[in-house]
């Protein structure tokens, strides 16, 4: 994914109130976006259809009138990067630069990261950032597919990462510290302490949600650290802003949710293959719930004989799903693709007749969204955070495979409510772009800079 | 002024979950047991109490008039959920003073299918009101109060004497809906016009904190019937906005209790039945050439045919139609018929104007028009394999 140079956001003029509160500048502009949005939301009418419980998209504002310098602690970047929290970090530090502010990017492992101008990104070792080969490689750790028991060095590399973060010295002046889930968290309060200065968590899952119930207790309590030490808190979802309140006792009110978005894929000729085709494009974790899918196609599989089923990506269930897949006996009816480069995953995505999202926990699900964005009608499991935001889906309880492999056929059986899904579900997922979150997320900085200070953030 | 009162009486038979898997598993399509449930439950809030004081103002106020539709459906669904409700319409019917309306049996778009479709429906439907109340209706309204010049010519074809239509702007080219027109195409029909405006105070605004002329008293309210200019005022109204569309505790009761005192007072005021307002005099020709509804705020057929998931399922209905009609089989036709109710192609609505979708959601029995669509489609392609089974 190379990026374009781009000239920096021009210099917006100053408002007469600078020098205020940002708290006050912060309210200025939610006020100023709630006017926006409603119009907007007149304007958009005839496409509003959405779940009832849903609030109206936000509107795109422009930004607040005072950069900030961001000192952002992260996991993965592109282009390597195995989950929504990669994709999340990339597009938000790139509108945040594009917003005139700046982000210092910390990483715990050396690599040859996409460049976003304005944004620093450094590592442990790093004798300059962003020169190739200045640094000794760090271990490589895949987002959430950490080793299966703590005995391997994995918790010893986060808190060599941990210590560096907080003794991190910044040449330029910081404003907020912002990290995003628990591998973070006690590095990035130790070092928002020690520079005085607020600390805002970004929650993309939980460990109860990534160990599917078995959580490892040292990194709970990362990520209970987390929450009680930030000053404000992001969720990506209502349904992770609700398990943060009731499993880990957080305060409702220093949580905002702000979902995830997607930027608008090239313009790709959508391709009607001979072979109508459903495809799950993710990783093969047990919390995605990609057996259900199988499940679901071996029973479309007798009463629509052409329909192929597609797996794209790796992950450790592969060997199990393969099986089942045999035992289901439909192998023939099944590819499995293994990882998928950027490239392919377009043209799957421009192939593709249905697209199913069959997690059994879903903090949001960004493939989800990115199928909508391509047109292809989409199954979203209900507890998936995108199933919150897309009405133009059908949504389905994870454990009824019944409904899953109905909904299957009933997209593959009626043009109509293919065509008629797809379209309007491109146009909503299109609606919030990434800008409008990272505005969002911008709003929240503002929120706890000034919690911060008036010493009400604690 | 005559205030020429109609209320709709109309319930669905809506359908039950039917997954793609469960075609040709012999499942019934309907959800009986929900639907009777939905309707005692609108009988308790509506029905009842507001029949029990239309009932109280007859006897109270020899003048007060008004007419009633009640669909083939909704006579099925409170045979078996509310009897007493027949009884007690039957009491209604029997003052004199209360018309009846002929319409489609199942309140369906049989306007739209090929003959003789829509012809039958309106005669089972009579059939039904002869045997329930032995009234034969002069008076016909299309469902949602569709009209055509081409419907106009089939309402004068099967003697009737009048027909409903929505008094629109766009059709009435200036001149006011508070007077009773003649059909364009057969001068022998009488057209009597909703007056929107004054129908939707009451039938969307009256429980509304937003508007400005809320609260909405009966005296308020016959105020400005008195001062508007003609001879009838069609006030046409779903009977369920009684207790049903806004609660008991909104004062919509009282309101509708206290509605003939309130016209009593003012002295230019009378109630007409819609074959009472037959005899007006009428201002001249009425012509719609495209058909009118009294639906959403294009006044058209978009509430139920305006997208592609409604238009590809209706089309599909028409072409099970003909293969059903081809067994011969009656099961499978009364089947199809209830497919054919609009309420199902209403649930497809996906958007248009903001008022308007609000209205469709607080209808729908669905989650989300796409699965109000795959339901359909899944129950029609059912209903569909068993007609082409019976004929092979």
């Amino acid at each position: 994914m190379p990026e374009r140079a781009r000239t920096p956001a021009p210099a917006r003029k100053r408002p007469a109130h600078r020098g205020r509160r940002p708290a006050k500048l912060a309210r200025v502009e939610r006020d100023r976006r709630k006017s926006r949005r409603t119009r907007l939301a007149e304007l958009s009418e005839p496409l509003q259809w959405v779940r009832p419980a849903e609030a109206a998209a936000p509107a795109p504002t422009r930004a607040p009138p005072r950069r900030l310098h961001v000192l952002m602690v992260g996991w993965e970047f592109p282009p390597s990067h195995s989950g929504g929290l990669g994709v999340h970090s990339y597009e938000l530090v790139r509108e945040l630069s594009r917003m005139g502010h700046r982000v210092s990017f910390l990483l715990p492992y050396a690599g040859e990261y996409t460049q976003v101008p304005g944004v620093e990104i450094l590592w442990p070792g790093a004798v300059r950032p962003r020169r190739a080969g200045a640094a000794a490689p760090g271990r490589r750790l895949g987002a959430y597919d950490r080793p299966l028991s703590p005995s391997d060095g994995f918790l010893e590399s986060v808190g060599s990462f941990t210590e560096w973060v907080a003794r991190f010295e910044s040449e330029v002046p910081v404003d907020v510290v912002h990290v995003h889930d628990w591998f973070g968290t006690e590095g990035g309060s130790r070092l928002a302490r020690r520079l005085r200065r607020p600390l805002v968590f970004t929650v993309h899952s939980t460990e109860y949600d990534r160990s599917l119930g078995h959580p490892w207790q040292e990194i709970l309590e990362r990520e209970q650290l987390g929450l009680r030490q930030a000053d404000r808190v992001i969720a990506v979802s209502k349904h992770l802003k609700q398990q943060l309140v009731e499993r880990y006792g957080a305060r409702a009110d220093r949580i905002k949710v702000i979902y995830n978005a997607v930027r608008a894929p090239e313009r790709v000729a959508r391709i009607s293959p001979e072979r109508p085709t459903v495809l799950y494009l993710g990783r093969l974790a047990a919390m995605k719930g990609v057996d259900t899918f199988l499940r679901a196609a071996a029973q479309v599989a007798p009463q629509l004989p052409d329909v192929l089923f597609v797996v794209a990506g790796e992950g450790p269930e592969y060997p199990r799903l393969l099986a089942l897949a045999a035992h289901l006996g439909i192998a023939d009816r099944t590819l499995f693709l293994g990882r998928v480069t950027d490239e392919e995953r377009t043209s799957l995505l421009a192939r593709a007749d249905v697209f199913v999202l069959p997690s059994v926990v879903e903090p949001f699900g960004i493939a989800a969204l990115e199928a909508m964005a391509s047109g292809v009608p989409t199954i979203l499991s209900k507890t998936s955070g995108v199933a919150e935001v897309a009405g133009h889906a059908f949504a389905v309880d994870f454990w009824d495979i019944d409904e899953y492999a109905s909904r299957m056929a009933e997209l593959l059986s009626y043009p109509a409510l293919r065509h008629t899904m797809g379209d309007l579900g491109r146009i909503q997922a299109l609606t919030t772009g990434w800008a409008e979150r990272a505005f969002e997320t911008v709003t929240v900085y503002f929120d706890a800079i000034a919690g911060h200070r008036a010493g009400s953030g604690r | 002024m005559k205030i020429v009162f109609y209320a709709h009486l109309h319930q669905p038979w809506r359908l039950a979950r039917f997954r793609y898997l469960d075609l040709g598993s012999g499942r019934s399509y309907f959800d009986v047991e929900r639907n009777l449930a939905i309707f005692r439950r609108i009988a308790e809030q509506c029905y009842r109490p507001a029949m029990g004081r239309l009932y109280e103002s007859l006897e109270r106020h020899p003048e007060f008039r008004f007419s009633l539709s009640i669909t083939g459906t909704w006579i099925e669904q409170a045979r078996e959920a509310a009897p007493d409700l027949i009884e007690q319409l039957r009491k209604l019917v029997g003052t004199g003073r209360v018309a009846l309306l002929a319409e489609t049996y199942y309140h369906s778009l049989a306007f739209l299918v090929p003959p003789p479709e829509l012809e039958e429906e309106v005669a089972l439907h009579g059939r039904l009101l002869q045997d329930t109340f032995g009234v034969k209706p002069a008076v016909l309204r299309m469902t949602e109060l569709a009209y055509s010049d081409e419907l106009a010519r089939f309402g004068a074809s099967h003697g009737y004497r009048g027909m409903l239509a929505e008094g629109w702007e766009g059709v009435l080219g200036g001149r006011s809906p508070t007077h009773r027109y003649t059909s364009s195409v057969a001068t022998e029909l009488s057209v009597l016009l909703r007056h929107y405006r004054l129908s939707d105070d009451v039938g969307f605004r009256f429980s509304s904190k937003a508007w400005s002329e809320y609260p909405l008293t009966s005296e308020k309210y016959a105020r400005w019937i008195a001062s508007t200019p003609g001879d009838l005022v069609g006030i046409f109204l779903d009977f369920e906005t009684f207790g049903e569309h806004h609660p008991a505790s909104t004062g919509i009761l009282e309101f509708l209790s206290a509605l003939p005192a309130a016209a009593a007072r003012e002295s230019n005021l009378g109630w007409a039945t819609v074959e009472d307002a037959l005899t007006s005099p009428s201002a001249g020709p009425f012509s719609a050439p495209v058909t009118l509804s009294w639906a959403d705020q294009n006044r058209d057929l978009g509430a139920w045919l305006g997208n592609d998931l409604q238009r590809s399922a209706f089309e599909a209905a028409k072409k099970a139609g003909l293969l059903v009609r081809r067994t011969g089989d009656t099961q499978l036709l009364e089947r199809w018929r209830k497919l054919l109710t609009s309420d199902h192609f209403y649930y497809m609505y996906l958007g248009g104007h903001g008022a308007d979708l609000g209205v469709h959601q607080y209808f729908s029995s669905y989650g989300s028009p796409y699965d109000a669509y795959a339901n359909y489609m899944n129950a029609l392609t059912d209903l569909r394999d068993r007609a082409l089974e019976e004929l092979r």
